[in-house]
């Protein structure tokens, strides 16, 4: 499988506290790579030092032999982000949110007009086209955060906690949406939810104090920690950690 | 092109905002109305040959409600409107996830200043070209003298500093206070720039301290630049649109250089 993303010891401190420390940690093209942790585990600032957000401190992190240190605008060319929070222009519609994104990411009129056709047929969206990003409710905003994120065909999109706050309903219409990526765009996706992990990632990162405490597909980590359910590996890989 | 697409964005979020059509447009212009039937309610100073010195129990009736002085301060009043919004949109993007969203894209920093210049600077022009006209109108409908047309076209690029200058308040402010805080601090610079700018009475009528002090603060400068520029004495206007540009410099400088700090800390 060919690497996509290549983290070599990168560490990240805000003043005296680490938040991420010496990372190891390879992703391959095309997969849902899942990192999961409890709050404070160095998950989101794993992501942001990968899309720029937040500077390295030291170590060395490639995205498709692109370095972050020096060839940010390449590795921002190529990649997207959907944040935690939802990150849409309230008071633009569906599709000039769609559009205004597309235009930044420098896309041609004609293959914005193809992207939104796609995304619209994807991810539904059509129906609220003309509709303002603030009257949608909270799961149709995060559905347009994400289309935003893939509008621009990035290499990969970076999912931080993209099922936060929404209901079941509208937590499994994403995980379709998620699931229909598989192999066309690298998924990094941030969660605290581990039946989300299971149904979705092809390999989950477990993380705690800023360091990968196990790696591998559901099935190798609850025969890691030895238990049957994830739920309970994970309290078993992390449980030493966060004491 | 990403400062274009950038400010596309910006100038639909105003214009689809109803606020900023009541505040922006609508003030100014209900101040001018308000302004001119309060001036129309006083009664007019006896007018005496040349030469002549004014009785020391004289009533003067104030100057700076009639039309030709009202409207350039009305333009301006409108300007520190643009302001609280621009101020309103840059600490709005900074508090919700959509800049942190823009900082992982390939935007670069002059694109976001850019991007917030020019629709808030376009809305400022426009907004002073319709109190003009508006002024003009009142002019014309109260059967005072109308603007000289040429001083009218000629003044409008010439309140440029200004535009700058309280866009540039804008973004400084939105950068250094949060989403609740930031209008409250516009409204106090509101207030500063309506009193000690003299849109309300006549500074220079009145002199002493309040005058020296406000000399030193552009808003006196902005105001008085613009109504010289309205009647035609670009002699006497050019000093105060020299100190207005060189205020609309710092400040914007300033403000660059905190957005751009706040970026970099923001990445940190």
């Amino acid at each position: 499988m060919k690497t996509i993303i290549k983290l070599s010891g990168i560490t990240k401190k805000f003043g005296t506290k680490t938040a991420v420390k010496d990372l190891d940690l390879e992703i391959y093209e095309g997969e849902i790579f899942g990192l999961l942790g409890v709050n404070g585990a160095g998950k989101t600032t794993t992501i942001r030092m990968l899309t720029g957000l937040s500077a390295v401190t030291s170590g060395e992190a490639e995205v498709m032999g692109f370095s972050v240190k020096t060839d940010l605008q390449e590795i921002k060319k190529i990649t997207n982000i959907s944040t935690q929070e939802t990150a849409v222009a309230g008071n633009l519609t569906v599709r000039e949110n769609l559009e205004f994104i597309a235009k930044i990411y420098g896309l041609s009129k004609e293959q914005t007009e193809k992207n939104i056709a796609d995304i619209f047929k994807t991810l539904e969206l059509g129906e609220v086209e003309k509709q303002k990003a603030k009257t949608l409710s909270g799961g149709w905003q995060r559905r347009l955060s994400i289309a935003m994120g893939l509008i621009t065909e990035p290499k990969m999109i970076f999912l931080d906690e993209p099922t936060l706050g929404l209901d079941v309903i509208a937590r499994r219409e994403l995980w379709k949406i998620i699931t229909a990526l598989k192999g066309r765009v690298t998924v990094i996706l941030t969660t605290h939810y581990l039946d989300e992990v299971e149904a979705l990632c092809d390999r989950i990162a477990i993380m705690a104090k800023g360091q990968v405490k196990a790696l591998g597909t559901a099935p190798e980590l609850k025969k890691l920690a030895g238990k049957e359910k994830l739920e309970d590996a994970f309290v078993e890989i992390v449980g030493g950690a966060v004491e | 092109m990403r400062a274009l697409t950038f400010s596309s964005r910006n100038i639909k979020e105003l214009l689809r905002d109803p606020l900023s059509y009541i505040f922006c447009l609508g003030m100014p212009i209900l101040m001018l109305i308000v302004m001119t039937i309060v001036n129309q309610s006083i009664p007019e100073s006896p007018a005496l040959p040349a030469g002549v010195p004014i009785p020391e129990d004289t009533v003067m009736t104030p100057t700076v409600f009639q039309i030709q002085k009202l409207t350039p301060a009305m333009a301006v009043f409108g300007m520190t409107f643009v302001m609280l919004f621009a101020c309103m949109r840059v600490s709005s993007d900074r508090s919700g996830a959509f800049l942190t969203r823009l900082y992982a894209s390939p935007m670069k920093g002059s694109d976001y200043i850019m991007g917030y210049i020019l629709p808030f600077g376009l809305v400022a022009l426009v907004q002073s070209v319709i109190t003009y006209v508006a002024g003009d109108i009142i002019a014309l409908a109260t059967g005072k003298e109308a603007f000289n047309v040429l001083n009218m076209i000629i003044s409008l690029p010439l309140l440029l500093p200004s535009i700058f200058m309280f866009i540039g308040f804008g973004i400084l402010f939105g950068v250094l206070f949060g989403e609740k805080a930031a209008p409250g601090v516009c409204s106090a610079v509101i207030t500063v720039a309506s009193l000690l700018g003299g849109m309300w009475m006549d500074l220079d009528q009145m002199g002493g301290v309040l005058l020296g002090i406000c000399d030193k603060l552009p808003f006196y400068h902005s105001i008085k630049a613009a109504r010289l520029a309205l009647t035609g004495d670009f002699s006497e206007m050019w000093i105060s649109l020299l100190i207005c540009t060189a205020y609309a410099a710092v400040i914007f400088g300033i403000s660059v250089f905190a957005f751009a700090k706040k970026m970099q800390s923001d990445k940190k």
